[in-house]
């Protein structure tokens, strides 16, 4: 009877895959992404991984839309009416019939099918991968370590360096996308915030303007504390 | 466009309880669904909300951008410190059980250690690639 | 005990999911973006309600139904203001609601026998103008 559920769920997910390909509209690409992570986590759910559905509910349908939409909001230039910045502007092009593409990934696609035909029913209790570590860890994991969730203690203590590579990638994640996205900033502003000069008023922005900045020139406030630094630091030397 | 009092008022209820909740999920990491990396995202999500409703200039003074990016690597200096405090202590790179004066103990503390770890530096790098995306090539943001 | 907290679980269940196909058809259905919030604003309220005090009887009075309510309460206090920032949203891109007077009933859709009142709009403004003249 649960079958049911997984049918209708991985259904609805191939149906969200083919419109996040054939919508045209930018915008509603990016939400059929987000619904698209967020019928996974569903099926995460279903096949009682709660902690992986928890994760992938907030990162995927959470923070990836939000950097999507900035994504969305950076391409072109400033625009009078917000409207065209995310609509017109990221229009796509209809693409030329690309049959070619398409025969390579049918021929991967049947080779990668004809593999799985050789691994082991779904669940059997006699496969490899619940016979070699995975009885081990769920046996001792009680009285080694004695953390009642048996997910924390396999990803934090008996897998620990691979969690600690996981958190070095996200780390690197973080430096590409510094160092692809530098040239946009100008100057390096590092200890140097922005403390504008800032009323209520100043709040004012629309809320369709994506993240809420206003869009005239800084305050002056701020050119003159920092030309300040620099005097005293020639008084000094 | 000022009547934003609704956004404002609704946002400065919700804020501290998202806050909250992401501590929640960090803690019960031991005992439920959670641990750091969840509690890292639903953190960064507070702030970003905050951030579209109040502007990027009002977050950066909250959370400088500075501070993010101390904390995307400070997150990894802890993870990979306790393991080079286990070394010390005497045992293998990683291996909780020196940590304290029994083995069990020691497994929970690394653990608590090591997910903090976790949050910290998921929580810098989101907020991080955030303010990257939404200063949009202006100088002082 | 059992059987009643069962029964009114099932009950409540069922009417979420009711309301949830009520409010999924009236987006599918709805002309305009803002008539569409007015639907989809059933799913969050009706729906959602019903769906999680049918789990609350499943739960019994335990930390479980106080974690359910709280979960309720922050549906019903942020769902509202993100259908408020949507549509505010909608209104300053430019987008207009889309009044009535606009509205093309095409033949198909026409109930026979009923009086829409689009109709009986044209038909007064139509008679005012005659007698102005």
């Amino acid at each position: 009877m649960e079958i049911l559920v997984d049918f209708a769920l991985l259904a609805l997910l191939a149906v969200t895959a083919m419109a996040v390909v054939r919508v045209t509209n930018l915008f509603a690409a990016v939400m059929f992404a987000g619904i698209y992570s967020f019928l996974s986590a569903c099926l995460f759910t279903v096949m009682d991984a709660v902690d992986v559905a928890f994760t992938e509910a907030a990162v995927g349908a959470g923070i990836s839309t939000v950097l999507m939409l900035a994504t969305l909001a950076l391409v072109g230039s400033k625009v009078t009416t917000p409207q065209f910045r995310i609509t017109a502007m990221s229009t796509k092009v209809p693409p030329r019939r690309p049959i070619f593409p398409l025969f390579v990934v049918l021929v991967t696609g049947g080779i990668l099918v004809y593999g799985t035909l050789d691994m082991p029913p779904y669940g059997n209790p006699d496969d490899p991968v619940h016979n070699h570590v995975a009885p081990h860890y769920l046996e001792e994991s009680g009285h080694e370590i004695g953390v009642p969730n048996v997910v924390t203690s396999v990803l934090a203590s008996y897998r620990g360096y691979d969690t600690m590579g996981e958190t070095t990638v996200v780390f690197t994640a973080a430096v590409g996308v510094m160092i692809l996205l530098s040239s946009l900033r100008g100057r390096d502003t590092y200890g140097q915030e922005a403390w504008g000069d800032e009323k209520v008023q100043d709040l004012d922005v629309g809320f369709v303007d994506a993240f809420g900045e206003e869009m005239d020139a800084p305050s002056p406030k701020v050119g003159r504390r920092k030309k300040r630094k620099r005097r005293k630091k020639g008084g000094r030397g | 466009m000022s009547d934003q009092v609704i956004l404002r008022v609704a946002t400065k209820i919700i804020v501290p309880t998202i806050l909250l909740y992401a501590l929640y999920v960090q803690f019960h990491g031991d005992f439920g669904p959670g641990g750091g990396f969840q509690a890292g995202v639903i953190f960064a999500a507070g702030i970003i909300l905050y951030s579209l409703v109040f502007g990027l200039r009002r977050t950066q003074k909250v959370l400088p951008s500075w501070v993010a990016r101390l904390a995307a690597s400070t997150g990894v200096l802890i993870y990979a410190g306790t393991g080079v405090v286990a070394l010390l202590k005497g045992g293998k790179f990683l291996d909780y059980s020196v940590l304290a004066h029994d083995p069990e103990h020691g497994q929970h503390l690394g653990i608590l250690f090591v997910e903090i770890g976790v949050m910290i530096t998921v929580l810098g790098v989101m907020i991080t690639i955030f303010y990257f995306f939404a200063a949009r090539g202006r100088e002082d943001l | 005990m059992t059987f009643v907290a069962d029964a009114l679980s099932w009950i409540c269940l069922l009417g979420g999911g009711v309301f949830v196909v009520i409010g999924a058809i009236g987006v599918i259905r709805m002309p305009d973006l803002f008539t569409r919030l007015h639907a989809a604003g059933i799913t969050d309220t009706m729906g959602a309600g019903f769906i999680l005090v049918g789990l609350m009887f499943q739960g019994g009075m335990s930390l479980i139904t106080a974690k359910l309510i709280l979960v309720l309460g922050f549906l019903w206090f942020s769902s509202p203001v993100s259908t408020y920032a949507l549509a505010r949203a909608t209104l300053a891109s430019g987008q207009e609601p889309f009044w009535s007077e606009d509205l093309e009933i095409p033949d198909t859709a026409r109930i026979p026998g009923m009086v829409y009142p689009v109709d009986a709009m044209g038909e007064a403004d139509a008679e005012s103008g005659e007698e102005e003249e």
